[in-house]
């Protein structure tokens, strides 16, 4: 073999891993946004368009004033609320996959204060807990089945997100629906609304709740005795153990907070997004529909930080509002699918550094995976031979 | 090398099949693993490779597999120098090692794990024709296992087998085997030895790595023994004596020899004259009839009787995995034994949290310190809280942690147990092993506990640490702690115990003071030979 060129591969990949590890978590992020933007730019340049032209369009739509900057904002705030959800759980060491399905329970919960005539602060505060409380239990089941059957909480999250979206699709049809508009369920009574911020936008208070809450995650996390269980137990168990920690009460926790943290989200839409402060739109459900799953990519981008995730929701959500503006600027009109593909090189990029730091969980739950699907689709007649 | 025995020259001169001249292995942290080693391998022979832990047996066949580079030195084969840089290189050349833990994927087959063992870059996965290659070699080499079943599901010793099977599908004329004895029932280390002499008449050869000095007498012709990384013996079978070969392992702490152990029997003298225990405290820790399995099912504390008194270091010598590590943990809220009670002061502990324990004054130095002992990427203030961060000193209103008060403690420590790092925000990773095993000592310590659990307290550490390490277990004694010290390191034991036990699989072989027993008395006893036998 070629001794010399292996060795010179190793040490070029050993001084590139010693460069890249010695960076601190926001170099490397903003690294990966520009490795990003540039891959970006590069696909628009082989297709035709001018990169810095649909770069400016980009950046004018998410923050060019004061409407822009509303409507990103408005579109981070239940994004910073189930990336919290991820990323609580991961701390923990557990997968949730959960969030959307944690999200739309939470957002059907939040419809039954238009039963219950309720008058100003009331109205939100019951209306916030009886979300957070149909969140909690929703990712109550799977934490259960995994911590006493050892079900994959992978597994059992996504089919619980399927499980909920129908439930609550028949909830807004049969139960919650509004006589008079068919396409709606009942809408939030005005005094248990969030106000709009900035007129004309649907950035509301509710911003406040998202915030606060990461807030509040981060200082369970790194401030008390019970978030500093959850990440000892997280990044090695078998230490936690020793340690006198319960793994599973641990695990059980990240579940609920998560679980509350997706059913405020929820909360954020029906209570605080004009017009309708409703679920509407029949069995696509287009306001709560990938919240949840966006929310994971957000927890990536935010390195799995409360204020990450804050700051990468707000990115996230100015990539949102701004790829719109990309498709109809003037001279240089990308169309969707460009846009689409740019968000996506950008966001995977910006995803990278995380992903290879939490590579060693991840494919711990992919070998665990494997294994399962192993077993369910061996034929049992080898069985006999054991 | 002047003390190397060398009664086994081989018979024809050129008929070696690997010879190593002169192997020296640094690893990057200075520890010399291994000091200019020579051995020779033949064909037709089976050569038995035995020293303690830390003797350089497993760097030898790492170097020898291609695992490892030699700082030093080179392996010659008949036709000329080789040089492997990955074991690949060395399977191709026909070297194969069966590694002690083994790299078999759960789900999979027996044969499909072969296959990919056989996969190459682009290629694709050819299960038919090895399936076909592999019926041809069982029926061979009289290997027999089933190559349907999912591994997962096969015996620990099938589970061996299919290791092998995997190296021989390779073509291998060297075959090693990394203290293959350990996890196998004694029906299947018949088997085994069967098969190996099997595979010896048909010409191959092979490295057995051991420390059961029985069975090393049982199947091999060539026995080389290392010590301290260094060749001290290289003897033919039938030459060689079971006391001889334990003397050869351990060394002796007489005369010439002192050298070559190094610095740490610098320590024995004052020590074992000492003598006598003086058994002043009374009894902190009193297990009776402990019985616990391990991990793969087998019985791994067998039956165990004892007390740790207050004021006294107890010592666990023996070979590591001889049930020490279940043992430990079953006293430590790890394990759940089978049978058996323990008590702390008259508190049960056995099948309670660690947690629990902890608050009945229990201080725990686990022998894994990057598993067990520290959360790596956490930072050294919250590696020195873990465990005792419900203290209520640390804790505020709301269990809000107080940082201010557990950063000083930190620093405290840092003071007090000569923790070199940046300051309390440092990630314990970033620390020396020698730092980071004084982290875990320090915080251990600071629970000013009635007994202290130490288990392999000073494995890996620069000589400077391990000696304060060592003296400070000996201060906790003198302050009236009961000290149970489990440790690998007969050195240690020797020096710092009032009392040991020697421990082979699973029982106590004898336990006395140590100035009672002389080293080869000890080599017996860690090589499962009894007092009765041995004399």
């Amino acid at each position: 073999m070629s001794e010399s060129k292996r060795s010179i591969e190793s040490r070029l990949l050993r001084g590139a891993h010693r460069t890249l590890t010695g960076l601190s978590p926001a170099v490397e992020s903003l690294l990966a946004a520009v490795v990003g933007l540039l891959i970006g730019a590069i696909l628009m340049y082989i297709w035709g368009f001018n990169p810095w032209k649909a770069y400016i369009a980009l950046f004018k739509g998410a923050y060019g004033g004061s409407y822009e900057i509303a409507s990103s904002l408005a579109r981070a705030t239940p994004l910073i609320l189930t990336a919290l959800t991820f990323s609580i759980c991961l701390r923990s060491g557990m997968f949730n996959i959960g969030a959307e399905g944690q999200l739309f329970m939470g957002a059907t919960a939040s419809i039954l204060v238009a039963y219950m005539a309720l008058p100003a602060p009331l109205g939100q505060i019951v209306g916030l807990i009886l979300a957070a409380i149909a969140g909690a239990a929703w990712s109550l089941v799977p934490a259960f089945l995994k911590l006493t059957r050892g079900v994959s909480e992978v597994i059992s999250t996504i089919m619980f997100n399927w499980i909920a979206r129908w439930l609550v699709l028949y909830l807004a049809i049969f139960i919650l629906g509004d006589p008079n508009r068919a396409e709606k369920t009942l809408s939030i009574p005005l005094a248990a609304r969030f106000p709009v911020m900035v007129r004309g936008t649907d950035l509301s208070y509710t911003i406040f709740v998202s915030v606060a809450f990461a807030l509040l995650i981060y200082f369970v996390l790194w401030h008390t005795t019970v978030g500093y269980e959850v990440r000892a137990a997280g990044l090695n168990p078998t230490a936690a153990r020793y340690g006198g920690i319960r793994n599973k009460r641990t695990m059980f926790l990240s579940f609920i907070l998560g679980g509350i943290a997706a059913g405020l989200a929820g909360a954020t839409i029906t209570m605080g997004q004009p017009p309708t402060y409703a679920i509407y739109g029949g069995a696509a459900m287009p306001q709560l529909t990938n919240v949840g799953f966006d929310g994971m990519a957000v927890a990536m981008v935010g390195r799995n930080h409360p204020i990450g995730i804050i700051i990468a929701a707000v990115f996230f959500g100015g990539l949102n509002a701004g790829g719109r503006v990309m498709q109809f600027y003037g001279s240089n009109p990308v169309p969707l699918e460009l846009v689409r593909v740019v968000m996506g090189a950008i966001v995977l990029a910006m995803s990278i550094p995380e992903l290879i730091r939490i590579f060693p969980s991840v494919k711990k739950q992919g070998q665990e995976l494997v294994g399962l699907f192993r077993r369910l689709t061996r034929k049992p007649v080898k069985e006999e031979q054991a | 090398m002047s003390e190397t025995e060398t009664a086994g020259a081989p018979p024809a001169q050129a008929t070696y099949y690997l010879r190593a001249e002169g192997i020296t292995k640094v690893y990057s942290d200075g520890t010399v693993a291994l000091k200019a080693a020579d051995v020779e391998l033949h064909t037709h022979e089976i050569m038995g490779l035995l020293g303690e832990n830390g003797a350089g047996k497993t760097t030898l066949t790492k170097i020898l597999s291609g695992l490892l580079p030699p700082t030093q030195g080179r392996v010659v084969s008949p036709k000329g120098p080789v040089r492997f840089s990955s074991p690949r290189e060395a399977l191709d050349f026909g070297i194969g090692m069966v590694h002690q833990h083994f790299a078999l994927v759960g789900p999979f087959t027996a044969a499909e794990n072969i296959a990919l063992s056989h996969e190459r870059p682009f290629t694709t996965i050819q299960l038919a024709r090895t399936r076909e290659q592999l019926e041809a070699l069982m029926a061979e080499s009289g290997l027999h296992v089933p190559l349907d079943v999912p591994v997962e599901k096969l015996a620990v010793g099938e589970q061996q087998r299919v290791e092998i099977l995997k190296v021989l599908s390779r073509d291998v004329d060297l075959l090693i085997l990394d203290e293959p004895t350990s996890v196998l029932t004694p029906l299947e280390v018949d088997e085994l030895f069967d098969l190996l002499r099997k595979l010896k008449e048909q010409g191959t050869s092979i490295i057995l790595i051991t420390h059961k000095l029985k069975e090393v007498q049982s199947i091999t012709n060539r026995i080389v023994v290392l010590r301290h990384g260094e060749m001290v013996g290289d003897v033919r079978t039938e030459d060689a004596t079971t006391e001889r070969l334990a003397q050869l392992m351990v060394g002796q702490a007489v005369e010439g020899e002192a050298v070559a152990v190094e610095l740490k029997d610098e320590e024995l003298p004052t020590r074992v004259q000492r003598g006598k225990v003086d058994r002043a405290g009374e009894s902190v820790l009193h297990v009776e009839h402990l019985t616990a399995k391990g991990n793969t099912g087998e019985i791994a504390v067998n039956d165990l009787t004892f007390d740790v008194y207050g004021g006294e270091i107890f010592g666990i010598a023996g070979v590591e995995g001889n049930g020490q590590t279940e043992l430990v943990e079953s006293l430590t809220g790890l394990r759940v034994p089978i049978s058996g009670t323990a008590t702390i002061r008259g508190t049960n502990i056995l099948g309670v949290s660690p947690r629990q324990i902890y608050r009945l004054g229990v201080a725990h130095i686990p022998e894994d310190r990057w598993e067990l002992g520290l959360v790596l990427p956490f930072t050294l203030a919250e590696n020195a809280i873990l465990g005792v961060h419900q203290w209520e000193e640390f804790k505020g209103p709301l269990s809000f942690l107080r940082w201010g008060k557990i950063n000083r403690h930190v620093r405290e420590l840092m003071d007090r147990f000569e923790i070199r790092a940046a300051g309390p925000s440092a990630p314990a990773k970033s620390l020396s092993g020698g730092n980071q095993q004084k982290l875990i000592v320090g915080r251990e310590l600071a629970k000013d506990p009635a007994i202290i659990v130490a288990s392999q307290p000073t494995r890996g550490l620069d000589i400077g640490s391990a000696k304060y390490i060592r003296d400070l277990l000996e201060e906790m004694r003198d302050k009236g702690r009961a000290i149970l010290l489990v440790s690998a390191d007969l050195d240690e034991v020797l020096a710092r115990a009032d009392r040991i036990a020697i421990m082979y699989e699973g029982k106590f072989m004898k336990v006395c003071a140590p100035s009672e027993l002389n080293r080869e008395q000890i080599g017996l006893l860690m090589g499962g030979v009894t007092d009765e036998e041995a004399s």
